[in-house]
């Protein structure tokens, strides 16, 4: 950031601020001005952000089912995570559905964006952008009603298809085996195209005149790719993953609409076990207690990862 | 001199390259197109079914082998959704827009206001503040349902719109998003404007927001579409008939006619799509480029 005048002097002479009455006023005024701008987006922040996450840390030893008074438990809550098999089970689904669907989303999004960002008539790369964006558009619930209509295993238009090329059809939404792979599928169909964008502006922030220097330098296409891009795309990729892993470990709608959460479990995601005790089942108590171990697996994900990513990511 | 030079290598290395393309870049090439042409027709292949069978005779939307080209232009059928007694598609429409454009305006204006503060105003506790927005983004929407839905409750804003309204006022990706299109804009700008006497108000509206246009029209579609497409909020708070959103009043109407009538379900899921993709198409650019700044480092 441009250092400004103000505080050039503020800077240099800190012990002569009380003596410069004109600065000191300027100070004071941006000081408040600065407090008052932030205010509106602050005390939204913290009504419905900062507040609920210190209720929920006292409602996580409470028993409140909104009906009756709430009453004190004590440990009994975070007792009971430990031998919770279903939170356990929609763990594990979440946890499947966060690693497909981050490394699905990310690897096709990358190489859509090279893909994209070539040579190219301007029309097309309008046309092909737009065709990749689109489903980011949509509504995950109500597309989801149309991925049902394709992925039923009667008179479905996948299993046709696959018909047609003379495989099997598939229980998509019906089997154990294969929902919790068409909430994947339908999550990747759902956002690449965001990761697309993502990386493509990454790759149009690399400076032309590395690739011509490495091309002068005789580097091969591939080795474009791999000693110039792929390091230089690390920063992109390190936000787009971060955000990926935090975006699909809460996915609710997909598989809220499209499976149900079923066959019994196997879909289900942790989001939706959270709702199901909270809004079902009026535990808010232990819904909280819940949710708050989400909250601790991806506070320490993402702490995790911007340790990692020291090791990784490359910048300038 | 060096230019020259400069040319002259450059020139190398393109007859270099010339000399040592053999038939495998072509393949690559080829192999590229190929990954893209065929994404692209996935990704475009469902919502072009959806188009068409929404356009045919109802009996025949469970036809197969599928057409993902109109076959028919039944457009009456938008019109049988549109005027149907049991569903109230206009009302639920009217709904969602109202909402969203609530909400959006919103987070503009309490967005741009706090992320200028942050990017270009100096006070204590300015960058712990704008730490505590950047983490609250890690924050999953599951953490706060539980106490937000008791204060809701307890407020007595149970269906009403204002339970969706309320916790979209503002927001911590506005905010982040907005801070940094300000930070591109130079500080000389607020100097000088400080110089000619100009209060922060004033320099924030008159001279650092218009900068900030493609910004604000990225965050618009970003929140327009987020409240467009919310399902998880009316389905916590909406509980009567007439104040159901779009979406969730999708859902619901799949559960009533869906086996009966698809043709009819995805006209409606068609008319939900239709003014997000004006509002995208409008402001494209900006969206890309507000896809990308927030891609770059904080």
């Amino acid at each position: 950031m441009a250092e400004t005048t103000v505080d050039r002097v503020k800077r240099a002479m800190p012990a002569a601020r009380p003596l410069a009455g004109g600065l000191r006023r300027a100070w004071i005024q941006e000081m408040i001005s600065g407090y008052l701008f932030a205010l509106p987006a602050v005390s939204v922040l913290a009504v419905f952000l900062i507040l609920p996450i210190l209720a929920s840390l006292a409602l996580v030893f409470m028993d409140y089912d909104l009906l009756t008074p709430a009453r004190w438990l004590g440990f009994d809550n975070i007792t009971r995570l430990f031998a919770d098999k279903r939170m356990m089970t929609t763990y594990w689904n979440s946890f499947r559905i966060t690693i497909g669907a981050t490394a699905l989303n990310n690897i096709l999004g990358l190489l859509l964006a090279m893909a994209v960002n070539r040579k190219m008539p301007r029309v097309l790369r309008y046309l092909l952008r737009t065709a990749l964006f689109f489903p980011v558009l949509t509504t995950t619930a109500s597309l989801a009603i149309v991925w049902q209509f394709i992925l039923t295993q009667d008179r479905g238009i996948m299993n046709h298809l696959l018909q047609q090329i003379g495989l099997a059809p598939i229980p998509w939404l019906s089997s154990v085996r294969w929902s919790l792979r068409s909430v994947i599928l339908y999550d990747v169909w759902k956002s690449c195209g965001y990761l697309m964008v993502l990386y493509l502006a990454g790759l149009q922030g690399i400076p032309e005149v590395l690739y011509e220097a490495a091309k002068i330098d005789g580097a091969s296409r591939w080795q474009l790719s791999r000693y110039v891009t792929l390091p230089l795309i690390t920063p992109t990729a390190f936000f787009a993953i971060v955000i990926s892993l935090i975006g699909a470990f809460q996915i609710f709608d997909n598989a809220f609409v499209l499976t149900e959460g079923g066959p019994g479990d196997a879909s289900r995601t942790i989001a939706m076990y959270i709702y199901e005790m909270a809004f079902k089942r009026y535990e808010m108590g232990y819904a909280c207690a819940v949710s708050l171990t989400l909250l601790i697996i991806l506070v320490t994900l993402t702490l995790l990862q911007i340790w990692a990513g020291r090791k990784w990511v490359h910048y300038e | 001199m060096t230019s020259a030079v400069r040319t002259i290598r450059s020139r190398a290395g393109t007859i270099r390259k010339t000399l040592a393309r053999s038939s495998w870049p072509y393949t690559g090439e080829g192999l590229i197109w190929l990954l893209l042409i065929c994404v692209a027709v996935i990704e475009v292949a469902p919502i072009m079914w959806m188009f068409s069978t929404s356009l045919r005779n109802p009996a025949d939307s469970f036809e197969l082998p599928p057409d993902f080209l109109p076959t028919a232009w039944r457009w009456d059928n938008y019109l049988a959704v549109i005027r149907s007694k049991k569903i109230d598609f206009p009302l639920f429409f009217w709904n969602s827009l109202k909402i969203a454009v609530i909400v959006t305006g919103s987070q503009i204006l309490t967005c741009s206001l706090a992320a200028f503060a942050f990017a270009r105003l100096r006070f204590p506790g300015r960058d712990a503040l704008f730490f505590l927005f950047l983490a609250s983004m890690m924050v999953p929407a599951q953490v706060t349902t539980v106490p937000v839905f008791i204060l809701i409750r307890s407020l007595h804003l149970m269906d009403t719109h204002w339970a969706l309204i309320l916790p979209g006022l503002s927001g911590a990706f506005g905010v982040f998003l907005l801070r940094q299109f300000f930070m591109t804009l130079p500080g000389e700008l607020i100097d000088s404007a400080k110089i000619d006497g100009a209060g922060f108000f004033r320099i924030f509206w008159r001279i650092m927001l218009p900068l900030v246009g493609p910004g604000l029209a990225a965050l618009g579609v970003f929140t327009f579409l987020g409240s467009w497409n919310n399902f998880y909020g009316p389905l916590l708070f909406l509980r009567s008939w007439d104040k159901l959103t779009f979406p969730l009043a999708v859902v619901t109407l799949q559960g009533y006619m869906g086996m009966g009538n698809r043709a009819h379900v995805l006209a409606g899921i068609m008319m939900s799509i239709f003014p997000t993709l004006a509002f995208f198409l409008a402001a494209q650019r900006f969206v890309i480029q507000g896809i990308a700044l927030t891609g770059l480092k904080a």
